[in-house]
């Protein structure tokens, strides 16, 4: 609060600011220029740089190429693969985050009961996020492996199915694969976050709606559901901004394929950047990834900023 | 008819035992204050009748229904928590109309009794905001006005007023008693502040390590402590013990403190119990003449009165005097105690003991 009062002081540049104030707004600027320096180099500089690539025909071993002005964002307009992999990008981010929240969520809510073995299950549930996603992708390559997966095996001695089943290497199976993967990776940081809340929601809470009449399914939604908003607003937003730009899960599990079925904007980046080496045109998917992604970003937090905004007033 | 009855009432959490063997009839339409110390097992009693604590043993009824296997939200009771527990996303309103949508009541009808109670409570200018954008007075209000608007058989309050200031506090209770005539239902009210359960009840209640001490109308707690704890725990400030021991024989009784003898009759001719203490309120003290003398120890002036220490060979009492005593830290000063107004406990079970002083030695009748 000191802090406050002193550069605010000093920012508007009374004349009578004394000399402690200009050293401590001196003291401010030095203290802030490192993040500032790094911000630009690790932020603004590949920014910048992909927004200038994107403008080129570049051949990506030499980087060397001609000034091309929109072409290649033409060029992605008119292709079907961008428009596809556009298409790939959000079914994959929808469907993953709506998995990963609703099963963090319910695997919270059961971590949250007194129950035996709570602090080892607890532990246990971060494992899919700890464990490194080459490692993860593997394994389930494995479980998914149509001639000796597990996951097959279990599926003909349970008679639910006659023949194997090509889990990544047909459509939609490769898709729901991919979705199901990604949730799995990923859900436990969602339970991490909700259990955080769901530790600090007053029992009082519970116990006024048990007596104003509200059952278990009530209760959820009149009190635990209200309360967990602000967290999940968080949650929704981070796992959206990670789950549109995942690379290596997807990558490695199917490659996009079969075909591009399953090829995300990040894959196509990918491809056309080390695969068609055209740094130019992936630098321009780059970039388009990143409007539609702050497009709908802007759109969510005003959304949820107006509901916040309603809710206050 | 809403008469709450606990019957042998027992709570443990695990080895810890919170409520022993609780008999206790609150008639129907009472006003009823829970009081004692923390931990002493009123709040546990409020919750077990609440249904959000369920009985080790025994039975609770509220009227004729035995509700111990009855879900809060079926016992036609309604709770005010000592922190609000406003539902903190919805406005004052469907705080309000929250127990009536649960219960299945048509929104037309709803809205008519949230008005209502808005009315009664002066909330009308608040039915749209947050609990947040609230004072706590206001909160207080609305939670009171969640509980009202079920008009419930019977009104839990958990130490409801615990959390204003003392000003608001003293509106308050003074809100809550012209409510709860209004309402006429029955009031369980659970606090630790002795000046709200004398004030507002019907009858009180005193607690203490899950064991109830007394229970009876709030006058007569004060003028007949059932023990030392219920004695000490009622008064500000608290009733003062002088230990001694009874002289003579049964019938011609005296308590002998600090080298005077007080004649005293104890009921029934019951022989005296050798070790005694003696109970003085500190407005029974009277300063400045008496067979007593002691050493004046402190000096608070409140205002309206003062609060003279006197230390005395019988040990420390603490007394009220009037607010232009003119008293110096070490005078000795001579006290009496009146009589009529003495209490005596017996000193190993503390409880009670049926007995009368006399000042001219003339035993009296208990």
């Amino acid at each position: 609060m000191t802090a406050t009062t002193i550069t605010g002081s000093a920012a508007a540049g009374a004349p009578r600011g004394s000399a402690l104030d200009r050293r401590y707004a001196m003291l401010g600027l030095v203290l802030i220029a490192p993040s500032v320096m790094i911000f630009c180099m690790v932020i603004v500089y590949p920014l910048v740089s992909a927004i200038y690539l994107s403008l080129f025909s570049i051949y990506t071993p030499t980087l060397q190429g001609d000034f091309v002005g929109l072409d290649n964002y033409a060029t992605l307009m008119a292709s079907g693969e961008f428009w596809r992999s556009l298409l790939n990008t959000v079914i994959w981010t929808v469907c993953t985050l709506t998995l990963q929240i609703v099963f963090g969520i319910a695997v919270a809510l059961v971590l949250h009961q007194n129950m035996a073995f709570r602090a080892l299950a607890r532990s246990l549930i971060l494992f899919p996020y700890f464990v490194s996603t080459v490692v993860a992708v593997l394994v389930w390559r494995w479980l998914f492996n149509d001639l000796y997966g597990i996951l097959n095996h279990m599926m003909m001695w349970a008679g639910l199915v006659d023949m194997p089943l090509d889990y990544l290497g047909s459509m939609p199976n490769a898709m729901i694969s991919v979705v199901i993967v990604g949730a799995w990776k990923y859900f436990p940081f969602v339970v991490i976050a909700v259990l955080a809340r769901l530790q600090t929601i007053p029992e009082p809470l519970y116990e006024a709606a048990k007596i104003d009449g509200a059952g278990p399914i009530a209760r959820f939604f009149d009190v635990t559901l209200p309360q967990l908003r602000d967290v999940l607003v968080v949650i929704i937003l981070l796992r959206a901004i990670w789950d549109f730009k995942e690379f290596d899960l997807i990558f490695l599990l199917t490659g996009g394929g079969p075909l591009i079925s399953t090829q995300t904007l990040p894959l196509m980046v990918y491809k056309d950047a080390f695969g068609l080496n055209d740094m130019g045109r992936a630098s321009a998917v780059a970039v388009t990834m990143m409007l539609v992604m702050l497009v709908f970003m802007i759109a969510y937090l005003r959304l949820t900023g107006r509901e916040e905004k309603e809710a206050a007033q | 008819m809403a008469q709450v009855r606990f019957d042998k009432v027992r709570k443990a959490f695990g080895a810890a035992v919170a409520v022993e063997g609780l008999d206790l009839v609150i008639e129907d339409g009472a006003f009823v204050s829970l009081l004692g110390p923390s931990g002493c097992g009123k709040t546990t009693t409020l919750r077990m009748l609440a249904g959000l604590e369920f009985p080790t043993s025994g039975t609770i009824a509220i009227g004729d229904r035995i509700v111990n296997d009855v879900a809060p939200g079926k016992r036609d009771i309604a709770m005010v928590f000592q922190s609000y527990a406003l539902y903190p996303h919805m406005s004052v309103g469907e705080n309000i109309a929250y127990p009536l949508k649960k219960h299945g009541v048509a929104k037309a009808e709803r809205e008519e009794k949230v008005a209502q109670v808005a009315r009664t409570l002066q909330l009308e200018h608040l039915l749209a905001r947050k609990p947040r954008q609230l004072s706590g007075g206001q909160q207080q209000r609305v939670a009171l006005g969640r509980a009202l608007v079920r008009d419930p058989q019977v009104f839990l309050l958990d130490e409801p007023l615990s959390n204003l200031d003392a000003k608001l506090r003293a509106h308050m209770r003074a809100e809550l008693i012209e409510l709860h005539r209004r309402v006429g239902r029955t009031f369980v009210y659970v606090t630790h502040d002795q000046l709200e359960a004398m004030t507002m009840s019907d009858k009180i209640a005193v607690m203490r390590d899950g064991v109830l001490q007394q229970y009876a109308p709030p006058k007569e707690v004060y003028d007949r402590p059932a023990n030392m704890f219920v004695a000490g725990f009622i008064g500000t400030p608290p009733m003062n013990f002088l230990s001694g021991e009874m002289t003579g024989e049964p019938g011609r009784a005296a308590f002998r403190c600090a080298g005077t003898d007080l004649p005293v009759s104890l009921a029934g001719g019951a022989s005296p119990e050798r070790k005694v203490a003696l109970g003085v309120r500190p407005e029974d003290v009277s300063l400045g003449s008496g067979p007593f003398t002691g050493t004046v120890r402190l000096v608070e002036p409140t205002g309206h009165e003062t609060i003279v220490v006197v230390e005395s060979p019988a040990g420390s009492l603490v007394t009220r005097a009037g607010a232009d005593v003119a008293l110096a830290i070490g005078e000795r000063v001579p006290f009496d105690l009146e009589a009529e107004r003495l209490h005596l406990f017996c000193a190993a079970s503390e409880a009670r003991l049926l007995a009368s002083f006399t000042r001219s030695g003339a035993p009296a009748q208990a």
